[in-house]
């Protein structure tokens, strides 16, 4: 393969070329959307007036089941557009998302009435009809290729009765779609080449329409190839519903990385322009380094390769250092060094430890744990192996805490804490009971609503079994349930506690009476402040963490001490994502101050203002001492001055910081470096600021494409803290 | 038990010495410089802060004062603040946080509690440090936090203007792995003439501390006018080129943050200081730097001292820069 190195446009250039189209492309689709509450991810605009429109199969008008899937799929990827740029190493960039087409996600006749009265009543967001969110194994795919994986499936097939036939049908159909969009791709590139008049270019279209027209059947040879089939995965993977989850990139790559090295097919300025070409290609979750399935830590040159083209793509970018004890230093040194450089809120670093021991409390081995990566929002996931609905399922308990708080007051001839909490408790049970109920039911029905047909390609045993992977395709159901709105409640039991119970500032009908009129009228505000000067969450060894840990331990045992009625595992963790907004809008007026629809709090992290100093320590042992700890994760949130990476030893103070978190239990750990002023003068005039790239949760966003409202969200946390 | 006063206790402190630290600030300090951002730790007495804008009016902390402090005429609060004691009772009860007490009593093994909370993130570098104010005006009570701080093997780190008789300093000698020092000026009359002590006792305690091959990093918070001449900077880089353990010298840019501080306590200031500019900086730290002497601006290569070390949106680091 002839190099791409080139004597008039170098990779700089390129790259230069490629991100200012990327900002484009992103402004174009916030003229067109307004704004983007979420990931950047790669997806570009296709033609303007392009007339496809979805075959439905439903009187609603909408697709279901893998007949419509199939369908809807494979007739998009007839006529999908095809992309090609020569200035990138690689082809392709999708422009739909399939299930955002869809005029109703969820079948009317599996009805679930029964569950929303408890779901609207806990604020619970119940995962059902959602799809995604686990992990595919990558490796099955690099293995195979699309010829390979079309041929696992026909052999499959003929192992099965008549009655997999359609499932075959249906995967095979998505296989030969996939196929043909790259087919006509391939044949896009070679037209582009014969009218390049730039040798140099002219010769990378040659080679990636050498690339596109290998990887149709074959599996990838070589590190581009290889690079350019996940592309292809994902893109497949994103139009068919927006499957964010990526891998363990460095191990994928590294056997092609070191075969082309040796060989001397490529060298790393090569590998890394590649690399960023694939960075940009799409958003997904990589983690890198981090142990094998045996502890042997698995970082390598082409784990730093990533890291130096995120850091000259500079632009979103989810990459997660994974960090255990025989971690190569200079992995975790590199990646914080660049946080602090390109201040684009990228790598995310998880904490090995944490997330291993607490996965083994569910009886899993040390190695299967190991195998347990990083690659979502908050998603912890086994490749492949797994089925989690990380991310959808979520118990707003601020939503619990009003229900059992007002339901004390009705009831109770003498409210107080101790009545409080035991009708917390037994509404969170109830809450937990729901969700579990929703969980059943998605898993009795998802298959038949919408079959992960893309990702169950690279899954181990929905081929095998012809069964989608939502629906006894894999072996392990690990379902994820999350609590959101931990420092709401925390902070409320705390002021309660210390207002009206200790000091007796205030008698409980009186709180009662300002939480219903929403603070408003006379002494409202005073009382407001009161209570929200309680002792915090976050303040460490206060009232506020003590009763973190109490709802904590208690969402804990609920959540894991049985299984779902159909006998699926939860696993617990603490995480809002951005729903912070939505789930803020259900709930009234809290004893922490809070407001009737304000937002409430922020995954596990203290509310702003949680101590005077505001110390990133204070924060980070108190989101490690609130860890569930089965293996799921509680994400610390930080937002750090620029002042902090300004600092001779910037580098060691972060990585202490992160570090020190993972060895105090933490799993998961966002950082932002903001500069408050620029975020303030972002929030006023955000054309004004491209590329100013913010960490909203899980996911980084380009701050100017987000909404009014979010952007105030993450103005509140980062400056008015 | 040994106890004094302190202003409060800042965790994850960046910009107090090396690593992640928690640094305490002491209260009360000999030194009366004008452009002080800190004035809440130059009495050696509890005083009240009041923030005229966060009051809502809610006339709790009148029924409070037992001596008529706080009187609400046609709506609008008014603070004596010639009958307060500073005992803190009215705010106690201001929940809008607009009447702040500032100085408390801890014994030091209350403060080693808390520095303690934060050991966990002091590796490589990180450590406490006691600022203020000056630590030194409480010789006892700083002697009995670096005791209990040397006991648990935590670094110590400690901030002064070191204008004390070297009896005072000498007990502290052992205790301390880091002595960071102002010399604001090198004028002995100029240095009397603003700060109101001779800065000779200063230089004859760092002389003492370099011979016994203590770490020292020295600073000069530069206001622009007051001592920000080549010369004035120069005579000092001179100067501190004789000793063999200068690990840094500092340049500091004022900073104006403490303005609004001075309004709360009722005090007049500072005059209308300002920093010079980050070019005039780097000129002076270019003049500076010797071959047995580094030479850095705010600390590093950015402007530390103005920025914040924690969590985006806390308060300003009150890193003592000019005590």
């Amino acid at each position: 393969m002839a190099s791409l190195v080139q004597d008039g446009i170098d990779y700089e250039t390129r790259l230069r070329h490629l991100r200012a189209k990327k900002e484009a492309q992103t402004q174009a689709k916030l003229r067109l959307a307004g704004s983007m509450n979420e990931d950047d991810y790669g997806q570009v605009l296709p033609p303007e007036g392009f007339p496809w429109q979805p075959p439905a199969n439903h009187p609603n008008g909408s697709f279901y089941g893998l007949d419509g899937w199939s369908k809807a799929f494979c007739s998009l990827m007839q006529c999908h557009p095809v992309y090609v740029d020569p200035m990138d190493a690689l082809a392709g960039r999708y422009m739909f998302l399939l299930n955002r087409i869809r005029k109703c996600n969820w079948p009317p006749e599996f009805d679930y009435a029964e569950l929303k009265p408890e779901q609207e009543k806990y604020g619970i967001i119940s995962g059902i009809g959602n799809d995604a969110h686990f992990a595919p194994d990558f490796r099955i795919g690099l293995e195979l290729g699309w010829g390979g994986l079309l041929e696992k499936v026909r052999r499959c097939r003929s192992q099965h009765g008549p009655d997999k036939a359609a499932f075959f049908q249906a995967e095979e159909d998505v296989i030969v779609a996939i196929q043909g969009w790259i087919a006509r791709t391939a044949a896009a590139i070679e037209e582009a080449e014969a009218s390049q008049t730039d040798p140099v270019l002219r010769e990378n279209l040659r080679e990636m329409a050498e690339v596109n027209r290998w990887l149709i059947d074959g599996a990838p040879r070589t590190f581009r190839e290889a690079c350019q089939w996940i592309a292809w995965f994902n893109m497949a993977s994103r139009t068919y519903n927006r499957d964010g989850a990526g891998g363990q990139l460095d191990e994928l790559l590294r056997p092609y990385y070191e075969r082309d090295r040796a060989e001397g097919r490529i060298d790393d300025e090569e590998a890394i322009f590649i690399l960023a070409c694939l960075l940009l290609n799409d958003t997904q979750y990589y983690q890198l380094g981090g142990p094998d399935a045996q502890g042997r830590d698995q970082t390598s040159p082409i784990s730093f390769l990533i890291l130096e083209a995120a850091h000259r793509l500079k632009a979103t970018c989810n990459l997660t250092i994974r960090v255990h004890d025989g971690l190569d230093r200079r992995l975790l040194r590199k990646g914080v060094q660049y946080l602090l450089e390109d201040r684009k809120a990228w790598p995310r670093f998880s904490g090995d430890k944490a997330l291993v021991e607490g996965f083994m409390r569910n009886g899993y081995s040390a190695e299967l744990a190991r195998q347990r990566i990083a690659v979502g929002c908050n998603w912890m996931a086994l490749p492949g192996l797994e089925y989690t609905m990380n991310d959808t399922v979520k118990i707003n308990v601020a939503k619990v805490f009003t229900v059992a708080f007002e339901e004390m007051m009705r009831e109770d001839a003498t409210p107080g804490i101790e009545p409080l909490w035991r009708r917390f408790e037994e509404h969170l049970r109830r809450a937990v009971l729901c969700t579990a109920r929703g969980i059943d039911f998605q898993l009795d029905h998802q298959h038949l609503n919408e079959p992960e047909l893309i990702l169950n390609l690279l899954s181990h045993g929905p081929i095998e079994r012809g069964l989608n992977v939502t629906n006894g395709g894999v072996d392990l159901y690990n379902m994820c349930v999350d609590g959101a709105g931990l420092a709401t409640v925390a902070d409320s039991f705390a002021a309660l506690a210390r207002r009206v119970e200790e000091q007796q500032q205030l008698t409980w009908s009186e709180i009662a009476e300002h939480l219903r009129n929403n603070y408003q009228g006379p002494g409202g505000e005073r009382v407001r402040l009161m209570m929200r000067t309680a002792p915090r969450y976050g303040a460490g060894d206060s009232l506020g963490d003590h009763w973190a840990l109490q709802i904590s331990r208690l969402l804990t045992r609920l959540v894991t001490e049985r299984p779902t009625p159909g006998g699926r595992r939860m696993i617990p963790g603490w995480f809002s994502w951005a729903d912070t907004l939505r789930l803020g809008k259900q709930v009234g007026a809290t004893p922490d101050g809070r407001r009737a629809a304000e937002p409430i709090s922020h995954g596990a992290n203290p509310q702003p203002g949680f101590r005077a100093d505001g110390a990133a320590t204070a924060m980070v042992r108190a989101i490690a001492a609130i860890q569930p700890g089965y293996g799921n994760t509680a994400p610390v949130q930080l937002e750090l001055d620029p002042g902090v990476a300004n600092c001779d030893d910037a580098v060691d103070m972060v990585a202490s910081l992160i570090t020190t978190h993972f060895d105090l239990g933490g799993t998961l750990f966002n950082i932002n470096i903001v500069d408050a002023e620029k975020v303030l003068a972002a929030h006023k005039d955000p054309s004004q600021f491209p590329d100013l790239v913010v960490r909203v949760t899980g996911f980084t966003a380009y701050f100017a494409t987000l909404s009014p409202e979010f952007r105030q969200l993450v103005v509140d946390r980062m400056v008015r803290a | 038990m040994t106890s004094g006063i302190i202003t409060h206790i800042q965790r994850f402190s960046v910009h107090d010495g090396p690593g992640i630290r928690t640094t305490v600030f002491l209260k009360g300090c000999q030194m009366h410089c004008p452009w002080c951002h800190n004035p809440e730790t130059r009495s050696p007495r509890p005083e009240l802060q009041v923030f005229a804008s966060r009051c809502i009016d809610c006339a709790a902390c009148a029924d409070r004062c037992a001596r008529g402090g706080h009187e609400f005429a046609a709506g609008q609060h008014v603070f004596h603040r010639e009958r307060c004691v500073g005992c803190g009772r009215c705010a106690e009860v201001c929940f809008a946080q607009s009447l702040v007490r500032v100085g408390e009593t801890r014994t030091a093994e209350e403060v080693l509690k808390e520095v303690l909370m934060d050991r966990p993130f002091y590796q490589p570098a990180g450590g406490v440090t006691l600022s203020g104010g000056e630590p030194l005006a409480q010789p006892d009570f700083t002697r009995a936090i670096l005791e209990l701080c040397r006991r648990e093997g935590v670094h110590t780190a400690i901030e002064s203007n070191l204008a004390w008789p070297w009896l005072i300093v000498a007990p502290l000698v052992d205790l301390v792995d880091l002595f960071m020092v102002d010399i604001k000026i090198m004028d002995e009359w100029e240095h009397q003439d603003l700060t109101g002590v001779s800065n000779r006792q200063t230089l004859r305690n760092l002389c003492q501390l370099d011979a016994m091959g203590k770490p020292l990093v020295v600073r000069t918070p530069v206001i622009a006018g007051v001592n920000d001449r080549p010369e004035q900077i120069a005579a000092i880089a001179d100067w501190l080129a004789e000793l063999s353990n200068v690990r840094q010298y500092d340049l500091l840019p004022y900073h104006p943050l403490g303005t609004g501080k001075y309004e709360a306590l009722g005090l007049t200031g500072p005059a209308d200081y300002r920093a010079p500019s980050a070019e005039h900086l780097t000129r002076l730290a270019a003049l500076a730097t010797r071959p047995n002497l580094v030479v850095k601006v705010a600390g590093a290569s950015g402007a530390c001292a103005t920025d914040g070390g924690a969590v985006a949106g806390a308060p300003i680091s009150d890193q003592n820069t000019s005590s």
